[in-house]
């Protein structure tokens, strides 16, 4: 039972605890190539972590495990960094306003409610169409058929002004749509302490009709930035940065995420992806019910912010 | 004039002085204390301290059972901060906070210990006069002329709440059999700190009561503080926010190099 003091969160954690939770974690993002944050912050809620602080410390260790998965990809020439830098504009953006909208909502006394609606909200989306995906995809697999991909087609995103060459991904597109995702990135990075992989790895894939191998480097190259971003504003604006906790989150995931890698290239991909949507679907459901349910105290305290 | 008057106090006078040391040794008991340490340092193991206030009562001249009737009351304070409590309700189907109440200058730890139940060992005024017990540091609410009865109710729920979850953390403590004599005059009372503890100047104070009536009171000052490794980050973060910021990300960035460059497979 080693004790480790956490100097913002103020409390004391078990390190063998924590230690665990990221390499659990990193395994499962080193086998699903996700973040990981998305289960993470969540499993730092469950462990009587602060919400401001699991989320703005959640940021700091996504810096860690994305330059290690960037690289990655940047030695297989992965990386859009044209694409990656558009849509940092919007990254840069929403982060801004994110962390900023979780200042006025610490202050009303709403943020952990506003964290626990957005976990809820998008890992139940998030779960669900990955389970039906998987489901599917296990089906036709089954029945000997594989799965068609449409590209080449065109959609709305191309009738869009401001349009910019993308060599690396080999596309003529606006560069309104890769800026708005940006934003959307960045604001969830600022709430949720999460990387946005989730949600834009599918946008690239399907909105913007990007290349697959380029994917998943480029969305991890602006997540070091974004997540940068968010770590030192929240570091400015709400002082939730554990840098102890991220430390030993880091430590964990790095180590992890090697296993997990390992681990994913010997299992078979719908598979994996139904029993990430599962789990995925269990902590969601697991937030709703904590929503849901009364509590037994309804009260809280905090300390006045402001008045110290 | 003066004359006169002088002579007929002086007898007086003179009485006075010689039944003064008398006196004085009746009414007034001392009382003498110190704490095993008078600083406790959170590191970066800090599960929490035990803190151990003990004394004597300085009157050897009293028998044994006249002494048995002392009543010994030990507050320990810490730094007072503004508080704000929140309270859920169903909203949409949801358990969201739905109103507070702030409260301001709550000791952010409060452990009251005596020989006996408070209300057995003084007055309620004299308690709370001297801040001995949880109605000193929060009083009960009066309802106010201005206020509905709802009202007034609910600011007592709010109070209550305080207390409730302040007691849960460890940080208000209230225990009436928590001073023990060791012999006659010899007491000592134990508490423990838990890991949530704020830093700062916390105040001890030692009451001796006898028959309702405050005899003596002996104060200590306790200093609870971060040091080393765990004050340098706290220190950084509220007071060079960016700095500590930029740190944050660059040991995240090193970390994630070397992690890439331990684990290479390629």
């Amino acid at each position: 039972m080693l004790q480790v003091y956490l100097p913002i969160a103020e409390m004391s954690i078990n390190i063998a605890m924590v230690l665990g939770m990221g390499a659990a974690v990193g395994f499962l993002s080193g086998m699903f190539g996700v973040g990981g944050g998305f289960l993470m912050t969540p499993l730092l809620i469950f462990t009587g972590i602060p919400p401001a602080v699991a989320v703005a410390t959640e940021a700091n260790q996504i810096v860690a495990s994305s330059v290690s998965g960037a690289l990655a990809q940047w030695r297989r020439s992965n990386v859009d960094i044209k694409m990656g830098l558009v849509m940092l504009i919007g990254g840069f953006v929403g982060s801004v306003v994110g962390v900023q909208l979780v200042k006025v909502l610490r202050d009303l006394g709403q943020i952990d409610l506003m964290i626990a609606l957005s976990y809820v909200t998008f890992l139940g989306i998030i779960g669900f169409l990955m389970l039906i995906e998987s489901l599917r995809a296990m089906s036709e697999t089954r029945a000997g058929r594989t799965a068609k991909r449409r590209s080449g087609q065109h959609n709305w995103i191309h009738g869009l002004p401001f349009k910019m060459r993308f060599k690396h991904s080999k596309l003529y597109i606006s560069a309104i749509p890769p800026i708005i995702i940006g934003a959307i990135v960045g604001l969830l990075a600022a709430i949720m302490g999460v990387g946005g992989g989730f949600i834009m790895v599918p946008a690239m894939i399907y909105l913007l009709r990007m290349p697959t191998n380029v994917v998943v480097g480029t969305s991890l190259f602006q997540i070091i930035f974004v997540t940068a971003l968010v770590t030192v504003l929240h570091a400015t604006t709400n002082q939730t940065v554990d840098a102890v906790l991220a430390l030993v989150l880091m430590l964990g995931g790095a180590i992890g995420a090697q296993f997990g890698v390992v681990a994913g290239q010997k299992l078979r991909g719908e598979q994996l992806r139904a029993l990430l949507a599962v789990m995925v679907l269990i902590v969601a459901l697991r937030l709703l019910v904590d929503l849901v349910l009364e509590p037994d105290e309804l009260y809280t305290l905090a300390p006045l912010l402001g008045a110290k | 004039m003066m004359q006169i008057r002088l002579h007929v106090f002086m007898p007086l006078l003179l009485l006075l002085l010689a039944t003064a040391p008398l006196t004085h040794a009746a009414a007034r008991e001392d009382i003498q204390s110190d704490l095993s340490s008078n600083e406790i340092a959170i590191e970066s193991n800090f599960t929490g301290a035990r803190i151990v206030v003990f004394g004597t009562i300085e009157d050897g001249r009293r028998s044994a059972e006249e002494a048995g009737i002392y009543d010994i009351a030990v507050v320990i304070r810490g730094p007072a901060k503004s508080l704000i409590s929140r309270r859920k309700s169903r909203m949409f189907g949801v358990w969201m906070n739905s109103s507070s109440h702030a409260f301001d200058d709550v000791p952010s730890f409060y452990a009251v210990l005596s020989t006996r139940p408070l209300s057995d060992i003084a007055k309620p005024d004299i308690l709370a006069s001297r801040g001995i017990g949880f109605n000193s540091v929060l009083p009960v609410p009066e309802i106010s002329a201005y206020q509905t009865v709802w009202e007034g109710e609910e600011a007592r729920d709010f109070r209550d709440a305080v207390i409730r979850i302040k007691q849960r953390e460890g940080n208000f403590i209230d225990d009436d059999r928590g001073v023990i004599f060791i012999s006659k005059t010899l007491f000592r009372a134990t508490l423990d700190l838990p890991a949530s503890v704020q830093d700062g100047q916390y105040s001890t104070d030692v009451f001796l009561f006898r028959s309702g009536r405050l005899l003596s009171l002996n104060q200590r000052k306790l200093t609870v503080h971060k040091v080393g490794f765990e004050r340098l980050l706290y220190t950084a973060a509220f007071d060079y926010p960016l700095l500590y910021g930029l740190i944050a990300v660059l040991v995240a960035v090193v970390v994630g190099l070397s992690a890439s460059a331990v684990f290479r497979r390629d």
